[in-house]
């Protein structure tokens, strides 16, 4: 029991984390200004997740220096038709344009956002190996095998600001770890916490950079 | 009075064997016929109003019984039975009717096109109609999302029945596939984000139909 306990310790620990970041312009916020941090999903093989976009807005939004994040389905609801995958401004000089369109920047001023961040990435799953069975029968049932596999996460947030309707920076983050399951009886899930590690790293970095420190 | 205790006794244990039975024949009747039947997925959702500025016209807008209750089966590529049949009517209609007052000043739901005559001041009658209705399930296509690929002919004509435009409109939907996530629930937010992507296109394209283009001008409904 010890044994697994520490292996687990040791095992789920696993994970590194990455973050690399590039500032255009100097950034400020105010108390009553807010941000709005939105999911990329123009893609065709994947779409930015969006519990990962959440949890982003989770940190920013919480701890020292938090910053107010507007939901993303309430932006996107309120803001129909203009983010939607298809015709979401991919450049700063689409937002011009759309910033151009009254009602759409009448509703934008109404949000008071500051920021938009954009971000784009996905976690993946690979390497995956091994196999666990189970059975079950009347004198009770148990699991024996070993499993093991690898999440890799990669995700980029451009922040564009509002005022001068350009870009200020980007934040890249990749994480990566193994996790593994042992099986013997009981299946003991070892698990490497790639997306939320990569997830806090982002969310945290993302507060400091548009606070400017 | 034993006998007959005994004799009640052994009745109420063939008659429980039987229920036994009975119910066990009627569970693997039921899995067998359940596993048989196609699984009924009917769309639903909510959509919000486009933010746009309302042409001032009035229209009027039919659906017909082939749109309204629109149905869409998948089939079983083994077995060659329904697999999986998609309602998506009601929810085709809740879009069409929460995106063409944003768009119109003023729509008024006809039930056939002799009714339009009823109403004066009709500018235009809409005719939406669903021409295709495809779906990628992720146990098909070997990819980690549900698709829901569909495509619409959209007219529009005078109240008195004359031509003003027809055009063809496509909408696109995916939604990743999760762990644990029902067929349903992924069919359902695919079909979601396509028919968001129907109203975002239908929106901002709207003037951009040559056809209808020329329409607005002729109502003086659109700067030069």
């Amino acid at each position: 029991m010890l044994l697994a306990v520490s292996a687990a310790i040791i095992l789920s620990s696993c994970t590194t984390t990455e973050i690399d970041e590039f500032r255009q312009s100097a950034t400020t916020i105010n108390q009553d200004e807010s941000i709005v941090i939105l999911g990329r999903r123009q893609n065709n093989n994947y779409e930015t997740e969006e519990s990962f976009v959440g949890c982003v807005a989770d940190v920013v939004s919480s701890g020292q220096n938090s910053i107010s994040v507007i939901d993303e389905r309430e932006f996107l609801d309120a803001m129909f038709p203009f983010f939607e995958p298809r015709t979401a401004p991919m450049r700063t000089g689409h937002l011009e344009q759309l910033m151009a369109v009254d009602v759409a920047a009448e509703k934008m001023e109404e949000f008071g956002i500051e920021y938009i961040v954009w971000l784009d990435g996905i976690t993946e799953r690979s390497d995956q190996s091994g196999s666990i069975s189970c059975t079950i029968g009347p004198g009770g049932g148990g699991c024996f095998g070993f499993g093991t596999w690898t999440d890799d996460s990669i995700y980029e947030a451009e922040i564009w600001d509002m005022d001068t309707l350009s870009s200020v920076g980007s934040i890249s983050t990749e994480a990566n770890g193994q996790s593994y399951m042992p099986a013997v009886v009981v299946p003991i899930p070892l698990i490497a916490r790639v997306e939320a590690n990569a997830c806090s790293g982002l969310g945290n970095q993302l507060k400091q950079f548009i606070n400017g420190s | 009075m034993s006998s007959t205790i005994f004799h009640k006794t052994a009745n109420t244990a063939a008659e429980l064997i039987g229920s036994y039975f009975s119910r066990a024949g009627l569970v693997v009747l039921v899995a067998l016929l359940t596993a048989c039947s196609a699984t009924v997925i009917n769309i639903e959702g909510s959509f919000p109003a486009p933010l746009v500025q309302k042409i001032p016209l009035t229209i009027g807008v039919i659906y017909d019984d082939a749109f309204s209750n629109h149905s869409f089966i998948e089939i079983n590529d083994t077995t060659g039975d329904d697999q999986y049949i998609i309602n998506s009517g009601a929810s085709q209609i809740a879009l069409f009717n929460t995106m063409l007052p944003a768009v119109f000043e003023q729509v008024v739901q006809l039930d056939n096109m002799e009714s339009a005559s009823n109403y004066g001041e009709l500018d235009a009658v809409f005719l939406p109609a669903i021409e295709e209705f495809q779906v990628g399930l992720p146990q098909k296509t070997r990819l980690n999302v549900y698709e829901i690929w569909v495509k619409y002919n959209m007219r529009l004509a005078r109240a008195n029945g004359d031509y003003i435009a027809d055009w063809v409109m496509t909408a696109y939907g995916k939604s990743p596939e999760e762990t644990f996530q029902s067929v349903d629930a992924g069919v359902n937010d695919a079909a979601n984000v396509a028919l968001r992507d129907l109203a975002a296109s239908f929106t901002l394209g709207l003037s951009n139909i040559p056809e209808v283009n020329e329409w607005l001008r002729s109502e003086n409904v659109l700067g030069e």
